[in-house]
């Protein structure tokens, strides 16, 4: 709504304030389970041991449909019901980073652009003519280039991150709504239902209306 | 059986001719069109927000520390729970849309003029209401855009004279939007909605002592008024279910949408957003006060925003019926006013910068002077209308008006 508005009110005219901010390219989330279950596996490997997803549960994995000999390796001896903690202390990330690396189950939908944003942002490091890393979308960024980006020349190599990133974010958008394809799917149900019973209201209205004169 | 019932309840309790007198038969404008459908949608708004509230508010947990967590518990854990939820702060959104196009109405077809203006200082007054409860509601999840917004707006109230800095501490409970804070809105967003369901029933009352308005902007004659039901249930309905699709479109497919991002990270004093916006029903009001360099005068100003429509029944001082159809200048006028409403949201929503700032400036005069100049306006409108000779349907309706004033008071 508030997008309607800002589009309403003549945005073009007022195009200046926009110039700051950067344009993030605009993504399709891939929902499917298999680009989910990619996603999980690479943020297992290159995410988890600092971050943390404590909204999600092992639990929710095995219940989207992951292997259950794959969800008790990465568990170990904790309970299905635990959540997703990073394996990293929060004393030990404090003297590596400065700060305690943030948590994963909402960043997909905390960030003004959503999946596109932590897509920019993933691939947004670079090396600066000092030899430093650096970040486009999020220079203050702690974080090292996980996915290696920045370091990548070869074309394949990059789309192979590219395609890492496209699956981390599948897995960050369930993370962050995992109810989204269940609340589409009703939704299909809840609007055909709502436009039939709208269009027999409206008969009904039109012949109850005709009885005046 | 059942007449048996209702008899012995007839006998002890006017059930029957309440029913007769204030619901089914109640005499309704037969010209109504579909703009007359948003006061009904707006109660139904109103128990879809109650009814929703009262579950989250099983689930849900007032806390500093467990606030943020239990709206995660919500979305995740309970059955439906994302249903609710989504339903509730989309339904905040839903209930100003149709309040704003509700007070519109009445803006375009003169309805606030006499003798409808209780009804519409009780409307004003749910307004009010509406607005304390919307923002005492943001507060709940805890995220940063509630805490950060909360702070903003309570802040406001240093600009109180002599007591100030005692009277944000008595709001806020602490000397920073903290626990005190969370606890006090919670208690006291699960109250204003029953004051709400208690001011709705007085607006009520006073409608069906003075009868709805009408596109006309004239009393009807009784031949032209038709029972309310079947005739206006059935419209009623017919509009709920378009309301319903558009509703459900938001809630199933882009609740995101009305949730600004900021607010899914949890609330931290430490850190401020980097740029603070309110709901967008409450933007064109913080343009205004933004608009103003002092904060005195923002303050000032934002509250005479607000409440400027109350001083409509005094400010249009034109007795030309039929609402802006037949008064062009108006009708402009309301336009513009539209416009300028919608200029001023856009500059409420994006980070200030000096064009904006002007530009708020520009549309905070333009929406003070749209209410100054009425008073001149409509009257010398008036005159010029009558000069010109008003158009024979005017004419038949200021006839068919002193007739029926003549004939109810002969009687």
């Amino acid at each position: 709504m508030k997008k309607l508005i800002a589009l309403l009110a003549l945005c073009s005219a007022f195009s200046t304030a926009w110039a700051t901010e950067t344009k993030l390219e605009k993504i399709q989330v891939d929902t499917s389970v298999a680009a989910v279950e990619r996603g999980i596996d690479t943020l297992m490997g290159n995410c988890h041991n600092c971050h943390t997803l404590k909204y999600v549960k092992y639990r929710n994995l095995l219940a989207l449909g992951i292997k259950k000999d794959k969800v008790d390796a990465w568990r170990g001896d904790q309970p299905l019901d635990a959540p997703l903690t990073g394996l990293l202390p929060d004393t030990a990330a404090m003297q590596s980073f400065g700060k305690i690396p943030p948590d994963l189950s909402l960043m997909a939908s905390a960030r003004e652009g959503g999946p596109s944003y932590v897509y920019a942002y993933l691939l947004g490091y670079y090396i600066t003519p000092e030899g430093m890393p650096g970040n486009h979308i999020f220079p203050e960024t702690k974080m090292p280039d996980a996915l290696g980006i920045s370091a990548a020349t070869d074309a394949a190599q990059r789309a192979e991150i590219q395609s890492k990133a496209r699956d981390i974010v599948s897995f960050l958008a369930w993370a962050a709504d995992p109810h989204q394809t269940e609340r589409q799917q009703l939704g299909y149900y809840v609007i055909g239902y709502l436009l039939v019973l709208t269009l027999m209201l409206y008969f009904v209205k039109k012949q109850i209306w005709s009885r005046l004169e | 059986m059942a007449k048996r019932i209702i008899d012995w309840i007839d006998h002890r309790f006017p059930l029957t001719s309440f029913v007769k007198h204030e619901l089914t038969g109640y005499p309704t404008p037969r010209n109504l069109s579909y703009w007359w459908n948003f006061g009904f949608l707006a109660g139904f708004v109103l128990v879809l927000q109650v009814a929703t509230g009262i579950f989250l508010a099983m689930h849900y947990k007032a806390d500093v520390t467990l606030s943020f967590d239990s709206i995660q518990h919500i979305m995740r854990d309970v059955n439906y729970g994302w249903l609710l939820r989504y339903m509730h702060s989309t339904g905040a959104s839903a209930f100003f849309l149709v309040i704003y196009i509700h007070m519109a109405r009445t803006l375009y077809y003169g309805s606030y003029r006499a003798p409808r203006e209780l009804m519409w200082w009780t409307g004003q007054g749910l307004l009010l209401l509406l607005m304390a409860t919307a923002f005492m509601g943001y507060l709940l999840p805890w995220g940063q855009m509630s805490f950060w917004g909360a702070t903003v707006i309570t802040n406001l109230f240093r600009a109180t004279p002599f007591i100030g800095d005692q009277v944000v501490v008595w709001l806020r409970g602490d000397y920073t939007v903290g626990d005190a804070t969370l606890t006090r809105f919670f208690a006291l967003h699960y109250l204003f909605p029953f004051l709400i369901i208690g001011a709705v029933l007085i607006h009520l009352v006073a409608l069906h002592t003075v009868r709805s308005s009408n596109p006309s902007g004239i009393d009807l004659k009784a031949k032209d008024n038709i029972p309310f039901h079947p005739y206006f249930t059935a419209k009623d309905f017919y509009g709920l279910g378009v309301f319903l699709i558009v509703y459900f479109t938001f809630v199933l497919f882009f609740p995101g949408s009305l949730i600004e991002p900021a607010n899914n990270i949890p609330a931290n004093p430490m850190q401020t957003p980097t740029h603070i916006v309110p709901e967008w029903y409450f933007l064109p009001f913080y343009a205004i006060l933004r608009a103003v360099p002092n904060m005195v005068g923002g303050v000032v100003a934002m509250g005479l925003s607000v409440m400027m429509f109350a001083f409509m029944p005094f400010l249009d001082r034109s007795r030309i019926p039929g609402g802006a159809h037949f008064r062009p200048i108006f009708r402009v006028q309301f336009y513009l006013f539209l416009l300028d409403m919608l200029v001023l949201g856009y500059v409420g929503y994006i980070p200030p910068t000096s064009e904006s700032i002007v530009i708020g400036q520009i549309a905070t005069l333009c929406y003070f002077g749209s209410f100054f100049v009425l008073p001149f306006i409509s009257k010398a409108e008036e005159r010029w209308l009558i000069k010109r000779g008003l158009p024979p349907e005017v004419q038949a309706l200021i006839a068919s008006e002193a007739e029926e004033k003549s004939r109810r008071t002969k009687r």
